[in-house]
């Protein structure tokens, strides 16, 4: 016989065709079904471990996003406490000044006295405000940085320390988050509570009552100068935040670039591939239907 | 002496070899899907012919024998390529199982729960005393400890369960082995008796198929029968003999292959006892040592961040993790958090309850080449790579090697598979020779009748 001889039973090589082509219809199909064409790290070892990378990424841009978050409460707090303050010391300076012209009476200047003790009770405890149960003035410590104390010249003690903490917000970058309350209220020169204090004493003496307006002044220039650091320590929040929003877009999009089907090409697949079934199983039912067998009488 | 009776011989000869022929064709297709079988084709001789005076007459036909149509060469190659196939379909198979830990896809990936662990970090330190947040972190660590012993210990038991399929696969090769060996037996003595043997090696070399998809089998044929062993020598049939291989539990906890005594656990090159082999000793084992070394790290490196910290009531930090084995091997099955009081997370750097300075020093590992050089989430991301990439080429290599295989099995089917056609084909002929052979008995007789009549009309 000098024709070639081919294999009779062509079967075999059929249902592997049909293995195959169902087990394209299978990809398609999970593909389809999670959007993801890295359902396995097999499918894409490459793609695979940059998506841990870019998991990793998003939760940390994440954290980033929920500290910048949970900071800019701290820090707002902060801000409308400080606000409260230089509008109590406003209020302090146009008494002293009152008090200071000179046509008030002993009782009259008592009066005014009192109310400045209100004020001081006020600035206490305002120093003493707290965002989620923990004091914000208090630098790192968590006792009441305010206590007053009649031993005391201002009548008021600092018991909190001069620590701040520093908190991530992005990658290398960190920034602090208090200014300790020593610094803001009691400041050397500037301490808000024994200017209060001593505006009391000169009313109550009826001396010096202008230099002692003149202190409060200076305790509400300091201030004034500390609440900077929280409008500044908030706009650079914000600008973090929307540069981190931005980095997790970027991130959203890279994750897409490395492991999201590409829904078009998956159904034509998807569609090819039923054809191709049907048509290997087409094939299949044909073969050896027909042999010379049946041809002859 | 051309006589009639002669050409009666020539006739009836005839007629007894091309029925003995329609009987090879008749075998064939009754055995068309018989797996291994070698179809065969029927084998005429011219019978010697006698020469009186200036003539030649023919002395008719025989049938030779009916030959089995096989290539030896190409059953080797076949049974090679099987052996190939069957190694990697262990591999992928075994692998396989085990990628679906890396996958990433659920929140059980070791991966996420790093990420998560400096998540809950980061929340700490916006707000260091506050017990919620402090739990929070002891949490997303009570998770990542877990998860890596999940892994682990899924690791190990996967490892177990190659180790029972290697067990089986042992038995296996050993009636296989058994099989072969007592066929060899059967066809040596029918051949000793000139007798046909055909069917019993076409039962052989399917046998040997079978033995080499689970292990590396080499033949060398002699006079007597065939002998089989391992690449590397070990014996599995001598002739009429076989050698069994045996298990025995090694220290190291897994099963060894020996045989005649000799350890050869390492030196199977092909078959999926070979692929078994080779994921239970050498993917998972490195899998694990790389995961060990990653938990080991983190371990080590959250360790000295809270040991340089104090704690919510002022005190010094101890360790975060139950610190690591030494060598850090079994690192992930045994990773655990040593703190149980929130209180005790070192997040201060000043020693007031209030102060998040030491956490910095936690959230700085998340970005430290601290663990084989790298970060602690690139490690992984380098593990998660090596996995797919283990699955992947064993996945294309079985392809490949499926595709040689198909090929080769064509191209046996090519020689020796029967083709209903061809023989429909063969048996018209025989069937057409046949009758015209009766045809020749026939007219002899009538021309025998003739002679016997002769004269008594």
């Amino acid at each position: 016989m000098s024709s070639i001889r081919v294999n009779p039973n062509i079967l075999p090589d059929l249902l592997s065709a049909l293995a195959g082509t169902r087990q394209q219809q299978n990809t398609a199909t999970i593909e389809l079904a999670t959007g993801s064409r890295i359902n396995r790290p097999s499918d894409d070892p490459a793609g695979a471990a940059a998506m841990v990378a870019n998991r990793d990424q998003t939760s940390e841009a994440d954290s980033f996003l929920q500290s910048a978050s949970s900071v800019s409460g701290l820090l707002q707090t902060a801000d409308s406490t400080l606000s409260s303050v230089v509008t109590a010391l406003t209020r302090a300076i146009s008494l002293g000044v009152q008090g200071a012209n000179g046509t008030l009476s002993a009782a009259d200047r008592s009066d005014v006295a009192s109310e400045l003790s209100g004020i001081q009770q006020q600035l206490i405890s305002l120093g003493n405000t707290s965002y989620q149960g923990e004091f914000i003035f208090s630098g790192t410590s968590t006792a009441q940085p305010f206590v007053a104390d009649p031993t005391s010249s201002s009548g008021v003690t600092y018991t909190g320390n001069a620590g701040t903490n520093n908190v991530a917000a992005g990658p290398n970058y960190s920034l602090p988050i208090n200014v300790p309350g020593s610094q803001i209220f009691s400041a050397a020169g500037a301490d808000m509570f024994q200017a209060i204090s001593d505006l009391i004493g000169a009313l109550q003496s009826n001396t010096g009552i202008a230099n002692a307006a003149g202190e409060v002044s200076k305790a509400f220039d300091h201030i004034t100068g500390q609440r900077v650091f929280y409008g500044n320590a908030l706009n650079q929040l914000q600008s973090q935040t929307n540069f981190l929003n931005s980095q997790k877009a970027d991130l959203g999009a890279a994750a897409n670039t490395i492991s999201a089907a590409d829904m078009a090409t998956v159904a034509t697949q998807l569609t090819q591939s039923q054809v191709a079934v049907s048509a290997e199983l087409a094939a299949i039912s044909r073969i050896s239907q027909n042999s010379l067998f049946d041809y002859l009488k | 002496v051309s006589n009639l009776l002669a050409t009666l011989t020539i006739g009836t000869g005839a007629l007894a070899a091309e029925q003995g022929a329609l009987d090879a064709t008749a075998n064939n297709v009754a055995n068309v899907n018989t797996p291994g079988y070698t179809r065969k084709e029927a084998q005429f001789i011219e019978n010697t012919p006698v020469v009186l005076g200036r003539l030649t007459f023919g002395t008719g036909v025989s049938l030779e024998k009916l030959q089995s149509v096989r290539d030896p060469i190409l059953q080797l190659r076949i049974a090679q390529e099987t052996g190939q196939q069957g190694d990697l379909n262990a591999q992928v198979a075994g692998m396989q199982q085990i990628e679906t830990l890396f996958s990433g896809q659920n929140s059980g990936d070791i991966g996420v729960q790093i990420s998560a662990l400096f998540s809950s970090v980061s929340q700490l330190s916006t707000d260091p005393a506050d017990v919620a947040l402090r739990q929070g972190v002891l949490t997303a660590a009570g998770n990542l400890a877990t998860t890596f012993r999940n892994t682990a210990t899924n690791l190990s038991a996967q490892r177990s369960s190659l180790d029972l399929s290697m067990t089986r696969t042992v038995a296996q090769v050993n009636t296989l082995s058994q099989q072969i060996a007592k066929l060899n037996g059967q066809i040596i003595t029918l051949e000793n008796l000139h007798q046909d043997a055909a069917p019993l090696v076409d039962q052989r070399d399917v046998l040997i198929n079978q033995l080499s998809g689970l292990i590396d089998v080499s033949q060398i044929k002699s006079d007597t029968g065939i002998t089989l062993t391992t690449s590397n020598g070990a014996p599995l049939v001598a002739d009429d003999k076989s050698f069994s291989l045996t298990t025995q539990l090694d220290p190291s906890g897994v099963q060894h292959i020996f045989s005649e005594g000799n350890d050869i656990t390492t030196q199977i090159d092909s078959g999926s006892l070979s692929g078994l082999l080779a994921v239970r000793d050498h993917k998972i084992p490195t899998l694990l040592a790389g995961l060990d070394t990653l938990a080991a790290g983190l371990a080590n490196a959250f360790n000295s961040a809270n040991t340089a910290g104090s704690d919510l009531n002022g005190n010094p930090g101890g360790n975060f993790f139950v610190a690591p084995p030494v060598g850090s091997q079994g690192a992930a099955a045994s990773l655990a958090v040593a703190i149980t009081d929130p209180a005790q997370i070192a997040a201060s750097s000043d020693g007031s309850a209030g102060s998040n300075g030491n956490l910095a020093a936690f959230s700085a590992i998340h970005d430290q080449n601290i663990i084989g050089g790298q970060t602690p989430s690139s490690y992984y991301g380098n593990l998660v790579f090596g996995v797919g990439n283990d699955v992947a080429t064993a996945s294309a290599d079985l392809q490949s090697s499926q595709l040689v295989l198909q090929q080769l099995q064509d191209q046996r089917g090519s020689i020796s598979g029967v083709s209903l056609d061809e023989e429909a084909a063969h048996m018209v002929e025989y069937q057409r020779a046949y009758e015209a052979a009766a045809r020749v008995v026939d007219t002899v007789n009538q021309m025998m009748q003739t002679v016997i009549h002769m004269g008594t009309t």
